[in-house]
């Protein structure tokens, strides 16, 4: 059976989230944020304070575990009332990640900055000459005298000069052959000499910040290696279903969001003596944006309640990315244009929203990429069922 | 200290809607706990909290609305231990007497309590009747205005802002106070909280069960939305000096 609807605690958290954002009345501050390219820190505090980030780490760290679907529709609020991209205070993927390959101490040393709300790390895997080609990375990690040493540059690393930490995916060198089979994750702190960042300047994203990181012999301990020697990228490939499946939810949040504003005000705003919510051009573009949300809404939550109960979500992540990353932002430029010149202005969140949307269908994984992660393994299926 | 706080579900303001003749539209309203009565909730979860011998219990009158689970656990998950509340079918048409003397006996029927706090006027009719009337009727030290209060000593020192003083009274117990909206802010619940609410104890207890002889002392001829009146535009918006002149002359001849 198929059942839609919340729980009354679902129900009850979401109205405190609505409650939380009334309260803070922080448009004006996210608009000043965007412009002054500043990470949220005020906002961020209030969330840490109120304790909404405690749903993202389990109940034995002192955390509020309850289920993924709960903390998805959480955050997906957030975002449809207009909280900037990716900036959530928390961290689930970065939770997740060293939950499954971490120590011990490790897991009390992530879990600990994310109880404060601080971002722990930031992801390092994405270099200038690998992008979508994880295989063709060359940052390397040296063995020597009972310590590691890392060189290489690092780039796109989200909220590198926010995160005390970075989980960065180095090449042992010691399969030559199969560069697959031979890279390891080290968490590299950012304060440690060697290491250097300068922050990108982008179309959009402006809350935040993205980053080049070079790191220059930068020396770690054996015991910074998370998970297995050479088993790096298989490790990676976890780390991506789940990566895509979170940074989705902001594409549904803020594609929602930009669909309140614009049909509110095709609603309201008056033109040739009626609404202009009465031609049905303008309808139209109502209608179609509506379907978008309800679909993206649907395949997101229907990817996190898979991925709750135990399922793999390799495909449904991709396929999700896909389309999340395009019809949010189809949404929200349909929003735009029904704003008119008022939306285009950085006065109206549905600007923001545009430019950040517009990162969101490359950052993570591409939209290209995502066909090549799902449609071979689609394929097979079929072949699978064909033959039964 | 045993500690009640009473509290009013009511429709939502934002949810009503005015028929023709100017008559309010219940039928598509959503209720929700009175947003005054929220203040005194979270001035009653910090009294309690202040000492592990305090305990809280949020009582309520109203109609079959108070069978909602959803609204009960939103209550619940603000601090209240347990709950009570006292069923009516009319309680939508008791005025603040009748629910004053059903409220008053159902804090007898409780029993041992110290203190009973209430919010400063209902989210509906915003008589700021009920908490002075239950005072009264329990015959306990009765103030209203409120916005501080801690516990010294067996006794509740509470202030209360006047006109161009501050008063602070330290009053026995047992007592009834009515807060102020400004005595704190309502706490967001946690989702350990909501998850919990579910799990607290509650009892429903019939109007009949609790008083028999509660009538209502005041007739209710009509509540209407008030008249809708046009702009007078006497100024209209400028940015000049003259502007801000007329603006000022106009306000003195209206005072």
């Amino acid at each position: 059976m198929i059942d839609f609807s919340l729980t009354e605690e679902q129900e009850l958290l979401l109205e405190q989230v609505e409650e939380f954002m009334k309260r803070g009345n922080y448009d004006e501050y996210f608009k000043e944020c965007d412009r002054e390219r500043k990470f949220p820190e005020k906002a961020c505090k209030d969330f840490v304070e109120a304790g909404f980030h405690c749903l993202d780490y389990p109940q034995e760290h002192g955390g509020e575990e309850v289920d993924l679907v709960t903390i998805v529709l959480m955050k997906m609020k957030f975002f449809e009332l207009g909280w900037p991209v990716l900036t959530l205070p928390g961290g689930n993927l970065e939770i997740d990640n060293i939950l499954t390959y971490g120590t011990k101490e490790q897991q009390d040393t992530i879990i600990g900055l994310a109880k404060s709300g601080i971002k722990p790390y930031t992801l390092g895997f994405t270099e200038p000459q690998a992008g979508s080609d994880n295989s063709a990375m060359t940052t390397r990690a040296t063995h020597k005298d009972g310590k590691v040493y890392i060189n290489g540059h690092k780039t796109f690393n989200t909220f590198a000069t926010v995160s005390p930490y970075m989980m960065c995916i180095a090449r042992e060198y010691e399969n030559l052959e199969n560069p697959y089979k031979d890279m390891s994750w080290y968490l590299v702190p950012l304060n440690a000499p060697g290491v250097k960042i300068s922050v990108l300047d982008k179309v959009g994203c402006h809350c935040m910040p993205t980053c080049e990181v070079y790191l220059d012999n930068v020396e770690v301990e054996e015991s910074a290696l998370v998970g297995t020697r050479g088993k790096g990228f298989y490790q990676l490939m976890k780390n991506f279903e789940t990566e895509r499946l979170f940074t989705c939810i902001s594409n549904v949040g803020m594609a929602q969001c930009a669909y309140n504003d614009a049909v509110a005000y095709a609603g309201t705003r008056v033109q040739f003596n009626k609404t202009i919510g009465e031609f049905q051009i303008i309808q139209e573009k109502i209608t179609d944006m509506k379907i978008k949300c309800d679909n993206m809404v649907n395949m997101l939550l229907k990817c996190a309640w898979k991925k709750q109960r135990g399922e793999s979500i390799s495909v449904d992540a991709s396929l999700l990315k896909r389309y999340t990353g395009k019809a949010a932002f189809e949404v929200i430029d349909d929003a735009m244009q029904i704003m008119g010149g008022i939306g285009y202005t950085n006065d109206c969140r549905i600007a923001r929203l545009w430019r950040d949307q517009r990162g969101a269908r490359i950052y993570a994984g591409t939209e290209e990429v995502m066909v090549h992660s799902s449609a071979r393994s689609l394929i097979k299926e079929a072949l699978k069922a064909a033959a039964k | 200290m045993k500690i009640v706080v009473c509290y009013k579900l009511v429709p939502s303001a934002e949810s009503l809607t005015v028929k023709s003749g100017r008559q309010l539209d219940f039928g598509s309203a959503e209720w929700e706990i009175g947003p005054y009565d929220l203040n005194a909730v979270e001035a009653a979860a910090r009294l309690k909290e202040a000492s592990a011998d305090n305990s809280l219990i949020a009582l309520t009158f109203g109609g079959d609305i108070i069978e909602n689970s959803k609204l009960r656990k939103g209550i619940l998950s603000r601090g209240p231990q347990e709950l009570v509340a006292v069923k009516a079918a009319d309680a939508g048409q008791a005025d603040g007497y009748r629910t004053a003397a059903i409220l008053a006996e159902a804090i007898r029927k409780i029993g041992d309590v110290d203190l009973v706090l209430f919010g400063e006027g209902s989210g509906d009719m915003y008589a700021q009747q009920t908490g002075v009337l239950v005072g009264a009727l329990l015959g306990w030290t009765t103030v209203n205005a409120v916005n501080s209060i801690r516990e010294a000593d067996g006794l509740l020192e509470v202030g209360r802002n006047l006109e161009d003083s501050v008063e602070l009274l330290e009053l026995s117990l047992p007592a009834a106070v009515s807060v102020s909206s400004d005595i704190c802010v309502p706490r967001l619940a946690s989702m350990k909280d909501i998850l919990a609410a579910g799990k607290k104890p509650f009892a429903v207890w019939s109007a009949e069960e609790v008083c028999v002889q509660a009538e209502n002392k005041t007739v209710v001829d009509s509540v209407l939305a008030p008249e809708q009146a046009e702009r007078a535009c006497i100024v209209k918006p400028a940015d000049d000096e003259a502007h801000i002149e007329a603006v000022v002359n106009q306000l003195r001849n209206f005072i």
